[in-house]
């Protein structure tokens, strides 16, 4: 019985090529959209969660005055894990760790940039890192000592079998290699190529080793002893900074909070978690779902369109003795068959394009064919969606009555089952709605701030890294340079101006109120020329001169900082900033260092050339630029012969703050159109049912001379009636969701009707071509055809 | 065999009720060959229906081999007409998507015979048919008369009792259809088959022992035939 249902299932898939081809390709593109959404669930959702132990982040909460919690921090002071460890004997290890950065490795004439970061040697308890070579218990005994990785290992060496071999550090140091250990994860968040001992990190950088409870600067991860209540620890840690050294700027609160979470609900709203990834998560686990389902309801309204062939099978097999139950069986057999070819399609189509989408969302998303719980949950979803998809066929087809089928009336397919199909097709289509205007929405978003000013000129704009002999010999850069005509200004600064890398608080000025010390702001120290060289503008004063010797002390302020501040007549004030005195120079528009959807802090310019970690240029737009920057590489090689020139677009590095709007922008159109895609197909499926089904209407319309553009209309008219219930229903979900989603931002576009109506217009062409086409078909046959069964 | 008492059937449509078959009451013994006659609309079909268990009446009562018809569940009655009837359409009701040989297979299935024995009857019937060439071959592949053939030994696979024949030559030329009811009379004389027959002409009902002449929804007459032919 199996076999000859098999058989009969295939003999079926083939007889109907066109219907097989419709239903089995929207199931396989339904189903890789849903696979590959999946994938990247699973991604993001298994952040961080291959350590054998379960790691705590120390965070800390900064309250104002009266208690509230005004913002939450990751970062702590270097002294509180070695504090913590003395004082508390819960805590099993603690470890600071520090910013990855780009450190030199030099093994010989082979030097690479890689990144680079320090930690305490306890970090190798904390993370069990699998160690190709080395131990993780001496692996930081020597404070001249790294960890390379695999991959690191293999560009610096050609091979992983390292251990002891001395490389140069930073151009500075010779370190040996102590161990090498296999690659992160992609989805970790503590990723390095090389780690080097927080000892090493002391010796080179003194400041570092000195104890301040101020600088909130250093990671600090940490595990517990088995039997700890995570809850009652952090009660005994909270004030635990306040205690040591009292604040009147700061109040801070220090808490441990699980690793796993950090990436998932990072966000923070006084002092509490308040989602983060996690709501990206949830969307697209919806939208996988959605998708699915949209596939599963274009299957089940293909199938029973083609209910009508069926019927006299249904008929005949019910007279010689079938029982319901054993078609239902025969109907579920067919869809899995289905589902199981669509499943393999699927898996080829993610296999092909699983590089460009991991291209795109800058993720490593693979499909791991090794891992059993992935082979249960193939079959799971083989089961799940065949029998989803089949089942209403199923029951709907195995319900006819024999005698009526075979006098070819379904009276069934009126009524309710129309009405069913009707509803789908309108829970099809408001889905299909909804990702329109939410990726319409998304996508005025995302122009709008991506056009929104950041207050300097990108175009053109070059950044590197200030190190090496760059320190000692940045005037003789600068000379030869601009001497090069290759760029027409350059300047330094101790951060990258396209994203925020330092703020403080403790600005004291005139007429300040009474908690004005604990205004945050941006900062950038700088030398001269920065403003010609970003062109930021300015409002008042000027930039800061070397003809003028107090400019050393000088500081310009941002035009949101003077409104904050309150001040009048800036230019000319004195400030007060920890302690020294600072005259207000001039007033320039502002910057968008950070988010640039969220309101800009103020901002300080300040003048301090020592500290100074990147090098801006402005290229002369009379050369082309690769000529340019070939110049600029060649001068800079020749006076910082020992680090590989590392030239960065300031508009590059803009685009990459862009990359999760980028990724909802690219996820929304993409599978927004799919959706759309196979519920056309579903339409288009519905629509060739109801024209077999109006067969006899039809042919007698035509018979009392009924033209063809009027039976086009009267066949396509239901169904854009129910395209129009989809719009109405989905309008103003999609208006609700996109209203909460730009809540987010604080500058955002306003949700207006033209997106409405072009969504309306585009959902109601695309629907009527795809109906209209079967209607015209139908329209066009011959009306002999259609009134000679009767 | 099959006893059928003051059976009823009609529509009610807004009160009124519309009847297809009223007061049908007889009996129709084991080996008999009986076909129903009547004009259109008389109700042949609808009785054909009930007396295979495919409609209800809605009133009256049957008795097949014994069993109140009426009062069994829906398992039981496919159970019945599974081992006691077998089909035969004017249209053939073939599955198209079967061949010829797994169209005659099909009922044996539904039996749960097993696979042996199965072949063995369906081998066994296309011997007799003198259908074995054609045995891989699509229904649409055969003419009509190759069909309705095919349509009867499927019927008969299952070894029924009784054959209800819905106007079984009413789609084949006059020389196939002669074939066809050459081949009930045999088997029904032969093998004792009792057959039930809808038809339109009289040259057909003569191969059977008796005829009953519905006319709007009653038995007009129910007169034995004189063999003839």
């Amino acid at each position: 019985m199996f076999k000859l249902n098999f058989k009969i299932a295939l003999r079926n898939l083939l007889r109907n090529k066109t219907a097989s081809l419709i239903n089995i390709s929207g199931l396989a593109i339904g189903l890789s959209a849903c696979l590959m959404l999946l994938l990247y669930v699973a991604y993001e959702w298994n952040y961080d969660r291959g350590y054998k132990n379960e790691i705590y982040h120390l965070m800390v909460n900064f309250s104002d005055k009266n208690k509230q919690v005004e913002n939450t921090g990751d970062q702590v002071p270097n002294v509180l894990a070695k504090t913590l460890k003395q004082e508390i004997p819960e805590i099993e290890h603690i470890a600071r760790i520090v910013w990855p950065s780009k450190r030199l490795l030099t093994n010989g004439e082979n030097a690479f940039k890689v990144e680079g970061r320090s930690a305490d040697a306890e970090i190798l308890k904390i993370f069990d890192y699998q160690f190709i070579s080395g131990s993780p218990d001496k692996a930081f005994d020597d404070p001249n000592s790294v960890i390379l990785t695999e991959s690191a290992a293999k560009r610096l060496f050609g091979s992983t079998d390292v251990l002891n071999k001395v490389l140069k550090y930073e151009n500075q140091v010779d370190v040996k290699v102590t161990g090498v250990i296999k690659d992160h994860a992609a989805n970790t968040t503590y990723q390095f190529d090389c780690l080097v001992p927080w000892t090493l990190y002391e010796k080179l950088d003194n400041w570092v080793g000195r104890p301040n409870w101020g600088n909130y600067a250093f990671y600090t991860l940490l595990t517990l002893k088995n039997d700890v209540n995570v809850a009652q620890f952090n009660q005994k840690i909270a004030n635990f900074i306040d205690k040591h050294e009292h604040s009147d700027v700061t109040d801070p609160t220090v808490f441990a909070y699980p690793l796993v979470n950090l990436h998932l609900y990072g966000d923070f709203e006084k002092g509490h978690s308040s989602g983060g990834k996690i709501e990206q998560v949830h969307f697209f686990v919806a939208l996988a779902l959605g998708i699915l389902i949209i596939a599963c309801i274009n299957f089940m309204n293909l199938a029973t369109a083609r209910s009508q062939k069926r019927a006299k099978e249904v008929g005949i097999k019910k007279t010689i003795g079938a029982s319901r139950k054993s078609l239902i069986w025969q109907f579920l057999l067919e869809s899995l068959l289905l589902t199981f070819v669509s499943v393999i399609l699927a898996v080829i189509l993610v296999e092909l394009a699983l590089p460009k989408f991991n291209h795109l969302m800058d993720v490593q998303l693979e499909l791991s064919y090794g891992n059993p719980i992935a082979w249960l949950a193939a079959i799971a979803l083989i089961l799940l969606t065949g029998i989803l998809a089949g089942s209403y066929p199923a029951f709907f087809l195995s319900s006819f009555n024999p005698i009526q089928t075979m006098k070819k009336s379904v009276n069934g397919t009126k009524g309710f089952s129309l009405n069913f199909r009707q509803v789908l097709v309108v829970i099809q289509f408001s889905f299909a709605v909804v990702l329109i205007v939410g990726t319409l929405i998304v996508y005025q978003q995302l122009q709008y701030i991506k056009n929104k000013p950041l207050g300097y000129n990108v175009n053109s704009l070059l950044e590197m890294p200030h190190e090496g002999n760059l320190y000692p010999k940045y005037d003789l850069l600068k000379e030869r340079l601009l001497a090069s005509g290759a760029v027409t200004s350059v300047c330094q600064a101790s951060g990258s101006i396209s994203t925020p890398n330092s703020n403080g608080s403790g600005m004291e000025w005139p007429g300040m109120a009474e908690d004005g010390k604990r205004m945050s702001f941006n900062q950038i120290y700088t030398g001269y020329d920065f403003f010609k060289t970003n062109q930021v503008q300015l409002l008042e004063g000027r930039d800061f001169d070397p003809r003028i010797a107090s400019d050393h002390t000088a500081v310009l302020l941002s035009e949101t900082a003077i409104k904050t501040m309150g001040l009048k007549d800036p230019v000319g004030q004195v400030i007060k900033l920890w302690g020294g005195d600072r005259a207000i120079i001039g007033v320039f528009k502002d910057i968008t260092w950070g988010d640039p959807a969220k309101r800009n802090l103020p901002m300080l310019i300040g003048f301090n050339p020592q500290n100074s970690d990147v090098i801006i240029m402005r290229m002369n737009t009379n050369n082309a630029t690769a000529e340019n920057m070939e110049v600029i590489s060649q001068i800079t090689k020749e006076i910082n012969p020992q680090f590989p020139v590392d030239l960065k677009f300031v508009d590059g590095l803009i685009a990459a703050k862009f990359q999760n709007e980028k990724i909802l922008g690219i996820l929304s159109n993409l599978f927004g159109g799919l959706a759309i895609f196979i519920s056309c197909l579903g339409l288009f499926g519905l629509s060739a049912f109801s024209a077999e089904q109006r067969t006899k209407e039809i042919g007698l319309r035509k018979v009392l001379g009924a033209s063809v553009s009027g039976l086009v209309k009267l066949l396509s008219l239901n169904f854009v009636k129910m395209v129009l219930v989809a719009l109405i229903i989905a309008m103003p979900i999609a208006y609700l969701l996109m209203e909460k989603w730009l809540s987010k931002f604080d500058y955002h576009v306003a949700i207006g009707w033209p997106v409405f109506i072009l969504t309306a217009v585009l959902t109601l062409m695309v629907a009527f071509l795809t109906v209209s086409w079967q209607a015209y078909r139908a329209a066009k046959t011959n009306p002999v055809e259609a009134l000679k069964y009767e | 065999m099959i006893i059928l008492k003051n059976i009823e059937k009609y529509y009610a449509n807004k009160g009124v009720k519309s009847y297809i078959l009223r007061h049908v009451s007889t009996e129709i013994k084991q080996g008999e060959f009986v076909s129903i006659m009547g004009p259109s609309g008389a109700g042949k079909s609808t009785l054909l229906n009930i007396l295979g268990m495919l409609e209800e009446p809605t009133y009256g009562e049957y008795e097949f081999m014994g069993e109140d018809v009426l009062s069994l569940n829906e398992r039981k009655r496919i159970e019945l007409y599974r081992n006691h009837i077998g089909f035969v359409f004017q249209a053939y009701h073939l599955i198209d998507e079967m061949t010829v040989a797994e169209n005659i297979e099909a009922p044996l299935l539904y039996k749960k015979v097993s696979g042996a024995e199965r072949k063995s009857r369906v081998a066994d019937v296309l011997d007799r048919f003198n259908m074995v060439a054609k045995k891989d071959l699509f229904p649409n592949q055969l003419s009509g008369g190759q069909q309705q053939l095919v349509g009867i030994a499927r019927a008969l696979v299952a070894q029924p009792s009784i054959i209800l024949a819905d106007e079984p030559t009413g789609n084949l030329q006059s020389a196939q259809a002669l074939q066809i009811m050459d081949l009930f009379k045999k088997l029904n004389e032969e093998e004792g088959i009792t057959i039930i027959q809808v038809t339109h002409s009289e040259v057909n009902a003569a191969y059977g022992s008796r005829i009953l002449h519905l006319l709007d929804g009653v038995i007009k007459e129910d007169i034995a035939v004189e063999q003839s032919v």
